[in-house]
């Protein structure tokens, strides 16, 4: 049987965990012993259904992949204690040659706001260069809502990152990113696997501490600003790490040129709630 | 006049001689008809996402239906063969859609990407 939780101690510092609400991903390259790629690669040519999740089954893997201490350290961090691991694992599979390209999509269940319930991962157990046709994302876009009905036209997006990385490379996403599968003229089969972990503690802000740290001054900016209003996407990647830290009924927004704008001040932004520096 | 439409004019004549001359034959008139497919107009979309309601404004997402299918642009931006809406204007695209203004008036209300402007081209 799969083990419900890992017990690895955090790993992310407070920059880790406000750049990943400001990027909405996390890529951990080379993450996963390359003996256990070649593991998983060789079971995945016996197991080719679109949801081999029976590997869960197989401590080599529970303990090198879903508890990789790279990745568990981060979903620690960015879940609190006693997560729940994955029950479901997806594969999207696919024989290269492949031409065509994915549409733009946010996932079915994609649910809009501050808070951080679930993550889904990803992991590559080979190379995967850009001619094997690695996911594409578009950084930042876990804040700016949409719908995957509109937005199946898109094409090229200003910003958008590949996520081509070497075998053994994990890369956490909030659910809700915009993402999409991109053409793959390399030869060979690419395996992509996906599950999710989940939240079973309320968010508190119990990650690795770093000294000097300042919640009041932090650059909030993303990198989809221009998608929405100007300046929505500090908003929401400020409430967003609020909330990961347990604050949220502490974040406010007053207007104007107040917290959490990013600026040049000579003091202590207004409109930055007291409260939240004592955390 | 596009050369296709010129090449079925000249296939129509070479049945109509070819009639006249009691020769005509069933690939004639099926060459004519492949001509005369090829030749119909076609509408051509362009989805420009601009960063704001004016047309000059920066591209932040760019795609391309031609022939029936998407065309994939360049993957950087500074390569994409429009830069903004005015741009594909001045290319003989015409906007057959603008951005609604009235998704835009409440932060609530879901942002997707930038302000959309639709365009076409016959071809």
């Amino acid at each position: 049987m799969s083990r419900r939780t890992c017990d690895h101690p955090p790993t992310l510092t407070d920059s880790q965990v406000l750049e990943f609400c400001r990027q909405g991903f996390l890529m951990l390259p080379g993450a996963v012993p390359e003996q256990i790629n070649r593991r998983a690669f060789e079971y995945l040519e016996t197991d080719t259904h679109y949801e081999p999740t029976r590997i869960l089954d197989f401590d080599w893997f529970q303990d090198q992949v879903i508890c990789n201490p790279t990745a568990a350290g981060a979903v620690r961090s960015l879940l609190g204690p006693g997560y729940g691991l994955p029950v479901l694992m997806s594969n999207h599979r696919r024989q290269c040659p492949h031409e065509g390209v994915g549409g733009w999509h946010v996932d079915g269940g994609s649910r809009w706001g501050p808070q951080l319930k679930d993550l889904q991962v990803f992991y590559y157990p080979q190379d995967t260069p850009v001619e094997m046709g690695p996911t594409e994302v578009v950084p930042g876009t876990h804040l700016v809502p949409n719908t995957q009905r509109a937005m199946a036209h898109y094409g090229r997006i200003r910003g958008s990152a590949s996520t081509a990385a070497p075998a053994g490379t994990i890369f956490i996403t909030c659910y809700r990113i915009w993402h999409r599968a991109t053409a793959a003229p390399g030869s060979g089969i690419r395996n992509l696997l996906k599950y999710c972990y989940w939240r079973s503690a309320p968010p508190a802000r119990d990650w690795v501490r770093e000294p000097g740290f300042d919640m009041a001054r932090a650059n909030f900016s993303g990198p989809a600003a221009g998608f929405g209003e100007q300046f929505h996407e500090c908003y929401s990647a400020a409430e967003m790490f609020c909330w990961l830290a347990g604050q949220h009924p502490h974040y406010q927004v007053t207007g104007g040129q107040s917290w959490p704008l990013p600026a040049l001040r000579n003091d202590l932004p207004y409109g930055f709630n007291p409260a939240l520096a004592t955390v | 006049m596009s050369d296709t439409w010129k090449a079925c004019q000249s296939q129509a004549r070479h049945c109509l001689e070819a009639f006249r001359q009691q020769r005509l034959a069933e690939a004639d008139l099926a060459q004519l008809t492949t001509l005369l497919d090829a030749a119909q107009p076609r509408q051509g979309l362009l989805y420009l996402q601009l960063r704001n309601t004016n047309p000059g404004s920066q591209v932040l997402g760019m795609s391309l239906f031609v022939d029936g299918k998407m065309v994939e642009p360049p993957a950087d931006p500074a390569q994409w063969p429009y830069q903004s809406v005015l741009a594909a204007i001045a290319e003989g695209w015409r906007v057959i859609s603008f951005p609604e203004l009235a998704l835009l008036m409440d932060e609530a209300v879901p942002q997707t990407l930038g302000c959309e402007f639709i365009l076409e081209k016959w071809t």
